[in-house]
């Protein structure tokens, strides 16, 4: 029976489960889970996805609870090494709500149904807020920095320091929420302004891009820095080639930019084109 | 060459920095020190010169802004790679060392791509069927740590070879270079301009943004008249 509680559940006094009353998970053990999860795309592959790192972080947590080494342990992972799936910064999401149904006794079904509700979203959430808005426009601040004269350590320190304290902070904020809401981490999500934050995220990498665009036409990439200004020929020769990439460039595999460069280069270089 | 750059200690410290580069684009971290921008300046410190790694980053990082590293997608892996495109920008003095360093990043970061796919799909053979009857937790943890020590391994090949190759091949392969540095930043300028539109057309472009792009392009336009 479904009612929202899980055996052991303070809220159903009488019912037992695995673990009656669920046992609170010791610091170290969520530390131990904290750090793994930083690795919990070391072993990703097309057949499991992350699911044996999935295995891995929980490891401690497992071995905790099923007393060390033996069947019960392996049971367990068995269990947890299967197809799953998330954005690496938002999975310690999932793998702390499935701490807490471990150490509450869920029965396995559901913590199964659990993982497979949660993958879909946690993985499309973390792509736009991401890959497609916090990384693209901490980049893109450091490149209009770097276009503007910063120097080269004010850039590249500026760019690992600002990202991270987003990354570590979206990570913690995430595997505490799973902690503590367990299951019900999914209704807490949907509160959340991590969408709107992607959105927004979205329009800033949209202006930082037409900031450094002027920047990049006019003066260009140098050894020491931005240079000193881009022949008219070649300015013109820039703008034709955004506009192509605005208009068609998704359907241009990367692969073929990087034979046009390296052909042209190549060329230069022997001596082939004057 | 070799050794004005530093000789076999700087190739071997350039393969254990593309090992962690390696580690760090997927593995373990994911703190993004393995973006071009960030490998290309600590392969160009390894080198003595950082600011020239920087200046490769930064162009190998235009490229590869439309790359995301989204689930199973197969990309190109820039952060090993530019070691070898900071190697190369060390080792030719003058905007022909940008140029070269720029194509020879390119062309290892596609490589690196590859090599991923290679890696895997050989942990999709390594790690424990979880349909198999028992899965052991010694199963999960060798194979999750096997894994993670070929990737180490793979970045560190990757970041070697293409330190090696922009260090001793590329310089001994140029046979001259005909723009000056003005010409060769427009080179360059203008082959990153077609990944950055693509970039824009990937949030919606011109027709969702429209006043985003040309508010931030009149920003650009002041900041190179004032700047």
């Amino acid at each position: 029976m479904d009612d929202g509680t899980l055996p052991g559940d303070p809220r159903t006094p009488g019912r037992t489960g695995r673990n009656p009353g669920g046992r609170e998970i010791p610091r170290s053990i969520r530390w131990r889970l904290f750090l793994r999860s930083l690795s919990i795309q070391g072993s990703w592959n097309y057949r499991t996805l992350l699911g044996t790192g999935a295995a891995f972080v929980l490891l401690p947590l497992l071995r905790w609870l099923h007393g060390g080494e033996g069947d019960a342990l392996d049971e367990a992972v068995g269990r947890h090494a299967g197809l799953f799936n998330a954005h690496p910064y938002l999975a310690g999401i999932a793998l702390g709500a499935v701490a807490r149904m471990e150490a509450q006794g869920a029965p396995p079904e559901m913590v199964e149904r659990f993982k497979a509700a949660v993958r879909g979203p946690l993985g499309s959430l973390g792509d736009r807020l991401v890959w497609a808005g916090w990384l693209p426009a901490c980049l893109l601040a450091a490149l209009v920095s770097w276009f503007l004269g910063a120097p080269y350590w004010v850039v590249v320190t500026g760019f690992v320091v600002v990202y991270n304290g987003g990354h570590f902070a979206l990570r913690i904020w995430g595997f505490r929420v799973g902690l503590r809401e367990g299951r019900g981490v999914g209704e807490r999500l949907r509160d959340t302004a991590l969408p709107r934050i992607g959105d927004v995220l979205g329009r800033v990498c949209v202006l930082l891009a037409g900031i450094l665009v002027p920047l990049l036409v006019a003066r260009g990439p140098a050894l020491d820095g931005p240079g000193a200004g881009v022949p008219l020929p070649w300015i013109v020769a820039a703008v034709v080639a955004g506009a192509a990439g605005l208009w068609r460039g998704e359907r241009v595999k990367s692969g073929a930019v990087t034979a046009v460069v390296v052909a042209a280069v190549g060329f230069l270089m022997i001596g082939w084109i004057e | 060459m070799l050794e004005a750059a530093g000789g076999v200690e700087a190739l071997l410290l350039l393969s254990v920095l593309g090992g962690l580069l390696g580690l760090d684009q997927t593995s373990v971290g994911q703190t993004m020190v393995s973006r071009p921008l960030v490998a290309a300046t600590l392969a160009g410190a390894v080198l003595g010169e950082p600011a020239t790694g920087t200046a490769v980053g930064v162009v190998l990082e235009l490229f590869h802004l439309v790359v995301l590293p989204v689930g199973g997608a197969r990309f190109p892996e820039p952060g090993p790679a530019a070691c070898g495109g900071a190697a190369a920008a060390v080792a030719l003095p003058g905007p022909e060392g940008l140029a070269a360093g720029v194509a020879l990043g390119l062309v290892w970061a596609h490589l690196g791509g590859a090599t991923v796919t290679l890696l895997r799909t050989w942990n999709g053979r390594m790690v424990p069927d979880p349909t198999a009857d028992r899965v052991t937790a010694a199963a999960v943890r060798g194979s999750h740590w096997g894994a993670i020590s070929v990737d180490f391994v793979r970045g560190a090949a990757l970041a070697g070879t293409g330190a090696a190759v922009g260090l001793l091949v590329v310089p001994a392969w140029i046979g001259g270079w005909p723009l000056d540095a003005r010409a060769t930043a427009g080179l360059l300028a203008t082959a990153v301009a077609f990944p950055v539109g693509a970039f824009l057309r990937m949030f919606g472009g011109w027709r969702r943004h429209r006043w985003f792009v040309a508010g931030g392009a009149a920003v650009g336009l002041v900041l190179v008249a004032v700047a």
